[in-house]
């Protein structure tokens, strides 16, 4: 395993009596990108805020890879952390132009001087602000902040990369960008730390997923694992040609009795009464199955085999984004203040 | 590979930020300037062009007469240009992008310098202007006096900075640190001064007051410099005793002593700015 690069430890945050963040057990490894999911008031900012020491943390620690001598802790490390960016809430600039502002943020980080220039511009070139570079923030639409906001948080190059909410107030497309872009930064080995509560951008660009409740992390697995917990997964699969209404019911009887091995024998009837559904419009089939590795490949080699003259598939896939909606209902639906479920799993219990 | 940690150590952020902040608050300096161009034109030569209008008969007592507005635009200076240093970041919650990035005690000596070279600019520009008709009016050499003056306006201002600047490190929203602060400066220390005049008479010269130690302005002009410092006017009354009659004596302190005055604005300097410094670093966004 990869050399952790954050720790937090028994990281608690009270404002008054109410408990913001409550003993936070979390490691993140180099190259990790992470994604903190929660409700609103959650946590994820306060936490994002303590690791940015803007906020103090009534108790625990902060651990931090330093270059010296590997982890220290973020309140005896004197300086401030200039290998992190950060992203934090909704973005508020100075009242000057965006170039001037990358400016004096690269410099006060000390990026190469002579490499200034071309970062600005390269990266406004990417976000498409590049027309915009000397108008003034004050001009600027909710969007355009928001993508200015992420270009001053990898704007020094860090190596590990803090983004609260990153998609809010951007347009399809920019949010398209934007995963494009912490993906690619991902594969440049870069540690990336994302918190949303937009699942389908956190299941898009996270290899693990961090679930924060009432201040509490419940849960800390990839999507994966963490459905696991649930004991049903999704297939989704899209056939070529419509199934003709007068075969459906026999071939659905056919096709529960060949997979039943591999099928959820528990299915929440919340979820769906039968273990495969067949949806007209999507043209479609859905399979809940038992979640594991191994069942879903069994599945797709008997559907190949076995039903090969009754219908071509096109696609087969497992969404992540359904599970980790599925998980995250479950999480807020199960976790109260009273007592927390735990999802997962191996690492949530370091 | 680039130390990390090393590369906060030093002044090379503090100077960037003097520089960003100056660029900031470039509006700001250009109205002042302008205000403090105006004041000393109009102190120093419309006035003069009135036919009934005696010019002084020295030098220092024309600086003396053109440095009455010196105060009141330094004082508005200090408050406009520094009430929002501090909590502006946490008001308009600049500080989640600038915070991260910089120490806070190198963020807030930065944005304290960058603004205070301004105010110290458009100070200079009035004293300039002055001196340019004290010059047209009396001839050369320029009196030496006009340069203690600026040094002590220098001083008096770089105080009401620190002052201003540690109201701006708890206050939370800017339009009520300038009203706070413009509100103590013009009047409560006014206020205050004469109270402990009328209760303490001689006994307590008011030393904690910033508007008395900024006497030292105009009063280190005169030549001799007053002495005694302190004095008591008396009044003679018409009529019986208790209705209006009798004497009636009021005394003032005129100016601190020099090596009093010097070095309390340095306290005030000193103490105000720690304070800031140390609460804004406290402070949490």
């Amino acid at each position: 395993m990869s050399e952790t690069v954050i720790k937090l430890e028994n990281l608690t945050k009270k404002f008054g009596n109410f408990t913001a963040v409550n003993s936070v057990n979390l490691e993140v490894h180099r190259g990790e990108t992470i994604g903190l999911v929660g409700p609103n008031g959650a946590g994820k900012t306060t936490t994002i805020k303590m690791i940015a020491k803007i906020l103090r943390p009534n108790a625990g620690k902060i651990l931090i890879q330093t270059n010296h001598s590997g982890l220290q802790d973020l309140q005896s490390v004197s300086t401030t952390v200039s290998k992190i960016g950060f992203l934090i809430d909704i973005p508020n600039f100075y009242n000057m132009t965006g170039y001037q502002l990358l400016k004096y943020y690269a410099k006060i980080q000390r990026y190469p001087k002579e490499k200034i220039e071309n970062r600005i511009d390269e990266l406004l070139e990417l976000f498409k602000l590049s027309e915009w570079k000397h108008e003034k923030t004050k001009k600027y639409s909710k969007g355009m902040v928001q993508k200015l906001g992420i270009i001053q948080a990898i704007l020094h190059d860090p190596v590990i990369i803090i983004l609260d909410e990153p998609q809010t107030g951007l347009d399809p497309l920019a949010r398209i960008e934007i995963r494009k872009y912490i993906r690619k930064l991902s594969k440049l080995g870069k540690t990336i730390f994302v918190a949303s509560h937009m699942l389908y951008e956190i299941s898009e660009v996270c290899d693990k997923i961090a679930l924060i409740n009432y201040g509490k992390i419940i849960g800390f697995d990839t999507v994966e694992n963490l459905a696991l917990s649930l004991g049903t997964s999704e297939i989704n699969c899209v056939l070529l040609n419509p199934l003709p209404a007068e075969k459906l019911a026999p071939l659905l009887t056919r096709m529960v009795d060949r997979l039943n091995p591999y099928l959820d024998q528990n299915l929440d009837p919340n979820t769906s009464e039968i273990p495969i559904r067949y949806n007209p419009e999507h043209q479609g089939l859905k399979f809940y199955f038992d979640g594991k590795n191994e069942s879903k490949g069994e599945i797709l080699k008997i559907l190949v085999k076995e039903f090969e003259s009754d219908f071509t598939i096109v696609s087969f896939i497992q969404p992540r984004t359904t599970q980790l909606e599925r998980v995250y209902s479950k999480m807020v639906t199960d976790n109260t203040p009273e007592g927390t479920i735990k999802l997962t799993g191996d690492d949530s219990k370091k | 590979m680039r130390n990390e940690d090393e590369s906060f150590i030093g002044i090379s952020p503090i100077y960037h930020t003097i520089i960003f902040e100056m660029k900031k608050q470039k509006k700001k300096l250009y109205f002042f300037t302008v205000i403090a161009i105006l004041i000393a034109v109009l102190t120093g030569y419309i006035l003069q062009l009135f036919p009934d209008f005696l010019l002084p008969q020295t030098q220092a007592e024309f600086f003396s007469s053109g440095l009455t507005f010196i105060s009141f635009i330094t004082l508005f200076a200090a408050c406009l240009f520094f009430s929002g240093i501090i909590c502006s970041e946490f008001n308009k919650r600049t500080g989640f992008i600038v915070f991260p990035k910089i120490n806070k005690y190198k963020l807030i000596i930065g944005k304290y310098l960058g603004n205070l070279i301004l105010v110290v600019f458009i100070v200079a520009v009035f004293y300039f202007i002055l001196g340019l008709f004290g010059f047209l009016y009396y001839g050369g050499p320029i009196n030496i006096r006009i340069f203690y003056s600026f040094g002590f306006a220098v001083l008096y201002v770089i105080a009401l900075s620190s002052f201003v600047t540690l109201f701006s490190s708890f206050m939370k929203n800017v339009n009520i640190t300038i009203i706070i602060t413009l509100v103590i400066l013009l009047m409560g220390f006014n206020m205050a001064d004469q109270i402990i005049n009328l209760i303490f008479a001689d006994a307590f010269e008011p030393l904690y007051s910033l508007a008395y130690l900024g006497n030292l302005i105009t009063s280190v002009l005169l030549n001799p410099f007053p002495n005694p410092r302190y004095t008591e006017f008396s009044f003679g009354g018409m009529g019986p005793p208790g209705m209006g009659g009798g004497d009636f004596s009021f005394g003032t302190w005129a100016t601190p002593s020099i090596f009093m005055g010097t070095t309390l604005l340095l306290v005030y300097i000193v103490a105000c700015f720690l304070l800031a410094a140390l609460l804004f670093k406290r402070r949490q966004l």
